[in-house]
């Protein structure tokens, strides 16, 4: 236990590699749904990934904090391997360095939002009550939910579930941050206060990786952007070049699509 | 009409002898409560344990499964019989220490214990099955938010997934334990004086059948309210679902 707790205090700078994923594979029985994905995310950078669905986008997220566990590859942590090819090392230290938040929110309907924001900051990170409780009330300050800390999530839209689970991972102090499709279940009047939210945390150095079908958001706060289908990487890339001048065939076309309408 | 009250309602019969009815229902109330509690206990650890996640714990998942397959498989009165007279002979030939083959802690009898143990094991089996359709229920993107903040398996289960799911079940397991309550009317087969057997005394004694009446009234006024109760958490459970349709 006390050699782990030591990696996760590894500092690496800005800039530097913090995630190295290498020849990620994933089926399911026969179907392949990520074939060979390699990835070198750095300190600060800001990711996003689009696809049609199906490309196995949503997949690769989930296997970065090994929620799936891959069927092959390695995923190097800060230089430590989280991943070895067969099984899955040092598990719960990764999930403490990597915040997560979904699409269904996945909030614990049964505990308010400042307990959603606490529970684990007692649970795992053994933090006193009064201590997580201050921090909860500070991160949904953050996320502009200040009123309604004591609110269960039945009583919040789901744009405000939503930032209610951004500050339940932000207050674990991650060092990543997965956003696996955070708009997608949210009326459009509600998506602009949750890409607020992830534009100020990427503006504040947070490590982000998005998998996401805004385009514009991608375009404005991405450093970089990764397009996938059928499982592959397809191409990656500054914003810039992916959205504005796209290189592959299939990547013009998804947009072509997304763009249209 | 006269002697069907005279027969099933003599108000005079059950006066003479309730304080003795009553006597046998506190240990029905008595068993109840003691094996209401185990079981619940046992089921829970029963269904969290059923649910270890990992191919080394296979083994042990499927021994609670064939616990549990068997204990719901076979009649309670045999399991009271099997575990009395099994535990009495093991203890006797000094297999087992005393204190455990013929238990009488806490000043109870050995009989008491022995039905205590019997309503454990069957209906923590049942209650088993209960907790773990309630523990199914709770989406997985339960689990998933709280293993991504860094909880394991163990931290997931007790913090977020059991309060839901037991939340979920109460009413059935309400449900069970007024079968349970019944059913300790079976430990009068090893000699423990319930509020069944009690009647049973009467009858042989004065050969008048209003001593059962009065056990089963006892029971309704126990039993009756109970389902109402479930009926009514399960009808504010259906409203919590069902909000907003007309």
């Amino acid at each position: 236990m006390s050699e782990t707790v030591t990696m996760t205090r590894l500092k690496i700078e800005r800039g530097e590699t913090i995630l190295k994923v290498d020849g990620l594979k994933k089926y399911y029985g026969e179907l392949e749904v990520l074939r060979d994905i390699d990835l070198d995310i750095k300190k600060g950078e800001v990711i996003c990934v689009l696809g049609p669905s199906g490309s196995g986008k949503s997949t690769m997220l989930r296997c970065l904090n090994l929620l799936e566990v891959p069927t092959g590859g390695t995923i190097d942590l800060k230089g430590e391997v989280v991943f070895d090819g067969s099984k899955p090392k040092n598990l719960d230290e990764l999930r403490r360095e990597t915040g997560m938040v979904f699409q269904s929110f996945n909030l614990f309907p049964n505990m308010s939002a400042k307990q959603n924001v606490s529970i684990a900051q007692i649970r795992v990170r053994g933090r006193k009550k009064a201590e997580s409780d201050q921090r909860s009330i500070e991160e949904l300050t953050k996320v502009g939910l200040a009123e309604k800390v004591d609110e269960y999530p039945d009583r919040l839209s789901g744009g405000q579930q939503q930032r209610v689970a951004i500050a339940r991972a932000l207050a674990m102090d991650p060092e990543i941050m997965l956003f696996d499709e955070v708009t997608s279940a949210l009326d459009p009047e509600l998506v602009k206060g949750v890409l607020d939210v992830m534009r100020s945390l990427a503006d504040s150095g947070m490590t982000m990786i998005c998998v996401t079908h805004e385009i514009g958001f991608a375009r404005e706060v991405a450093d970089r952007v990764i397009f996938m289908d059928g499982g592959y990487i397809v191409e990656q890339g500054p914003p810039d070049e992916v959205l504005g001048n796209p290189k592959e065939e299939r990547t013009q076309k998804f947009l072509g699509l997304v763009l249209d309408h | 009409m006269g002697d069907f009250f005279d027969i099933f309602f003599n108000f005079q019969f059950m006066a003479d002898h309730f304080s003795y009815v009553l006597e046998g229902f506190w240990w029905t109330i008595k068993l109840s409560i003691v094996g209401g509690i185990c079981a619940l206990t046992w089921g829970l650890i029963l269904a969290v344990v059923r649910q270890l996640p990992g191919k080394p714990l296979a083994p042990v998942r499927w021994i609670v499964i064939a616990y549990i397959d068997c204990l719901r498989g076979i009649p309670m009165l045999l399991t009271i019989l099997l575990l009395s007279s099994g535990l009495a002979t093991m203890a006797s030939q000094g297999v087992i220490p005393r204190e455990i083959g013929i238990p009488q802690w806490f000043g109870q009898s050995d009989y008491f214990w022995y039905g205590v143990i019997a309503l454990t094991l069957t209906y923590g089996a049942y209650m088993a099955e209960v907790y773990r359709a309630g523990i199914e229920a709770v989406p997985r993107g339960q689990t998933e938010a709280a293993r991504s903040l860094g909880m394991s398996h163990g931290q997931a289960m007790r913090f977020i997934i059991v309060p839901q799911a037991v939340r979920k079940v109460i009413p059935p397991l309400l449900n069970d334990f007024i079968a349970l309550m019944k059913d300790t009317a079976l430990v009068s087969t090893i000699g423990l004086v319930e509020a069944v057997q009690a009647g049973r005394d009467l009858y042989s004694e004065f050969y008048n059948p209003s001593g059962y009446t009065l056990g089963a009234i006892m029971f309704l006024i126990v039993t009756i309210p109970l389902a109402r109760f479930v009926d009514r958490l399960i009808k504010k459970q259906n409203e919590k679902f069902q909000r907003g349709l007309p």
